[in-house]
């Protein structure tokens, strides 16, 4: 907002200045091109080379396929692992959360809606239970109200699963946040003791110096409804986890665009401290300086991710595996959803990946758990978040298709 | 050579399979999409040029552009015209082949004439404003976004006014942002650029 007004301010002050001179320039070479004005987000940071290789973001998932029309059987599992359409219907399902009871409740981007998945004599129920909300991203259960983060604001819906087929008006927990639209929507996730709402709030922009508000994690303390700074330098977090024996906060993170096919990889990181920073704008996935604002800055000065993912990739959702069904290699395990690349010349991501940790936390392997969203360069749909089940099974959502995958072992 | 002529219909039979499943994938149909569309002619026209100031040409538009928009007017997240109405009698389906059936129209023809010194104004303002950086070089549109050049221009202001007060809301701001700081005067330059375009 306000780097645009004053752009546009430079703007207004080069246009006057154009019109005066104007009048003197008489048989000169044409002017200069006008000062621009911000380009939108996605293109911001591109360079004149880049807008050759005719990269944009995809449409987003608007509706969501016929069942008849949902490949399953693209999907590629591990030995042993099954996969299975588990519910549909639902355009642009993202974040999941689940009630103890076993309700899911699904957050969307783009339709403004929420949904509940129930099961009822034995028959699996989706049911959209708010609409006109503004991307209402996250979703968080605690005490038998449905919390939800919109772009701005955190709402809360008490009683829900009494009444999912009516839901009464939320009440608003919170909303003293930015209304940006780029990197707006948010993840959330109840910390494990049950006081705090945490969340991201990312930078404005592809690449640029943000407020000392935004690329942070923060949490909301649901008794004081106070609102602290958990870490900074997280360009845009949109899956984060808590580690089921230390209870810190992991979280994957999007790197920017525009640098290169190779560079920088989106990143995996865990919060051991108070105060870390993870260095954006200046330094991406711990050791590459930006381009743009990395000069005269080390990345010396800022905390490591645990991981590099991949570049581009859009690593989202992630969870622990806390289940007992998978076999047991796979116990506390990370798996992330990527999204799918939009800003790489060959597409990458659109799968679900797996990464093991030792008991100290470092990262003994990744490999990819689920694949087939994408053949040769046509995706069908994008992996967005993914959720343990209480019987140790995985969901899998998907925004584009509009439903949920699951994955289960069988001995 | 028997072996051979039954693994090659082999692989046509498969090859028709393949292709017939992925037919199955509710392909959008701009031949059904035509009988569909009697519907839209009476305002946006036949063949996607409407003769009525104001109402958008839909000739040559991203098929996924008009999908997306009936999308928004059934779900009223986008109102005007009467649209809502209308695309709630529609089933996806419909509006997949409707909007098929208008992207395979040939483009709206440029207006020609017009204020020289004008166009030139609203191209600069679209350069400027980097309109080209989604809605394509020639604004002729991509993916989910519109196309923009031969458009009419009461319909480019009445837009652009809306997304600039939030009366229209887009799918994801870029347009709201893009729009906030654009005078009327500015709207206005970039639509008579955008209508003279091919």
């Amino acid at each position: 907002m306000k780097l645009q007004r004053f752009t546009r301010q430079v703007q207004n002050v080069a246009l006057t200045m154009g019109l005066t001179l104007s009048g003197f320039a008489i048989a000169q070479a044409p002017a200069a091109p006008p000062a621009s004005a911000i380009p939108p987000t996605w293109a911001q940071g591109r360079t004149a080379d880049q807008v050759a290789l005719n990269l944009v973001p995809h449409p987003p998932g608007m509706t969501a396929l016929p069942v008849s029309d949902i490949p399953t059987d693209k999907l590629k599992v591990p030995a042993g692992f099954k996969v299975e359409l588990w519910a549909s219907g639902m355009p642009n399902a993202r974040s999941m959360v689940q009630s103890p009871s076993g309700t899911l409740f699904v957050g969307t981007r783009f339709p403004g809606n929420v949904y509940a998945v129930v099961e009822k004599d034995g028959k699996r129920e989706v049911k959209t239970i708010a609409k006109g909300l503004h991307r209402p991203n996250g979703v968080v259960f605690k005490d038998g109200a449905l919390y939800v983060a919109e772009l701005s604001r955190i709402i809360r819906y008490d009683n829900i699963e009494a009444n999912l087929d009516n839901p009464p008006a939320p009440v608003v927990v919170f909303d003293a946040l930015p209304k940006d639209e780029a990197h707006g929507w948010k993840f959330m996730k109840l910390s494990p003791d049950g006081n705090y709402l945490y969340f991201q709030i990312g930078t404005p922009a592809n690449i640029t110096v943000q407020p000392v508000t935004h690329a942070v994690i923060v949490r909301l303390n649901l008794k004081t409804n106070i609102l602290e700074t958990v870490a900074h330098g997280v360009r845009n977090s949109v899956g984060m986890d808590f580690h089921p024996i230390t209870k810190e906060l992991w979280f994957t993170n999007n790197g920017r665009d525009w640098v290169n096919d190779e560079l920088p990889n989106d990143t995996l990181h865990r919060i051991t401290a108070k105060r870390m920073n993870f260095g954006y704008p200046f330094c991406h996935q711990g050791d590459l300086l930006d381009i743009d604002f990395g000069k005269g800055r080390s990345c010396d000065e800022f905390d490591k991710p645990v991981l590099k993912i991949g570049p581009h990739v859009a690593a989202l959702g992630m969870r622990f595996y806390t289940g007992k069904q998978f076999p047991a290699e796979y116990k506390h395990n990370i798996f992330i959803a990527e999204h799918g690349s939009w800003n790489r010349t060959k597409k990458t991501g659109f799968d679900v990946v797996r990464v093991a940790l030792d008991a100290k936390g470092n990262v003994t392997k990744k490999e990819v758990f689920v694949s087939g969203w994408i053949q040769g360069d046509d995706f069908w749909g994008r992996p967005a978040d993914v959720h343990v089940m209480k019987d140790g099974s995985m969901l899998v959502s998907d925004d584009v298709a509009g439903a949920i995958f699951r994955i289960s072992h069988s001995k | 050579m028997f072996k051979h002529a039954s693994k090659a219909i082999h692989g046509m039979a498969f090859f028709f399979i393949l292709l017939s499943s992925q037919m199955a994938w509710s392909a959008p149909d701009a031949i059904a999409g035509k009988a569909k569309a009697q519907v839209c002619a009476a305002c946006h026209g036949e063949q996607g040029v409407s003769s009525m100031a104001g109402t958008p040409h839909l000739a040559a538009q991203p098929q996924l552009s008009i999908f997306y928009q009936l999308l928004q007017f059934r779900d009223q997240r986008r109102l005007g015209g009467g649209m809502e109405a209308i695309a709630a009698t529609l089933s996806e389906q419909d509006m997949r082949d409707i909007a098929a059936h208008y992207a395979s129209q040939p483009a709206p023809p440029p207006h020609t004439g017009g204020d020289a010194s004008k166009i030139a104004r609203g191209q600069q303002i679209a350069q400027q404003q980097y309109c080209s950086s989604c809605h394509g070089a020639q604004l002729q549109g991509q993916k989910h976004v519109p196309r923009l050049s031969g458009q009419s221009s009461e319909y480019f202001v009445t837009q652009l006014r809306n997304l600039r007060s939030g009366a229209r809301a887009d799918m994801d701001g870029t347009m709201a942002s893009a729009a906030r700081s654009l005078t009327d005067e500015e709207i206005e330059a970039m639509a008579v650029y955008a209508r003279s375009l091919p």
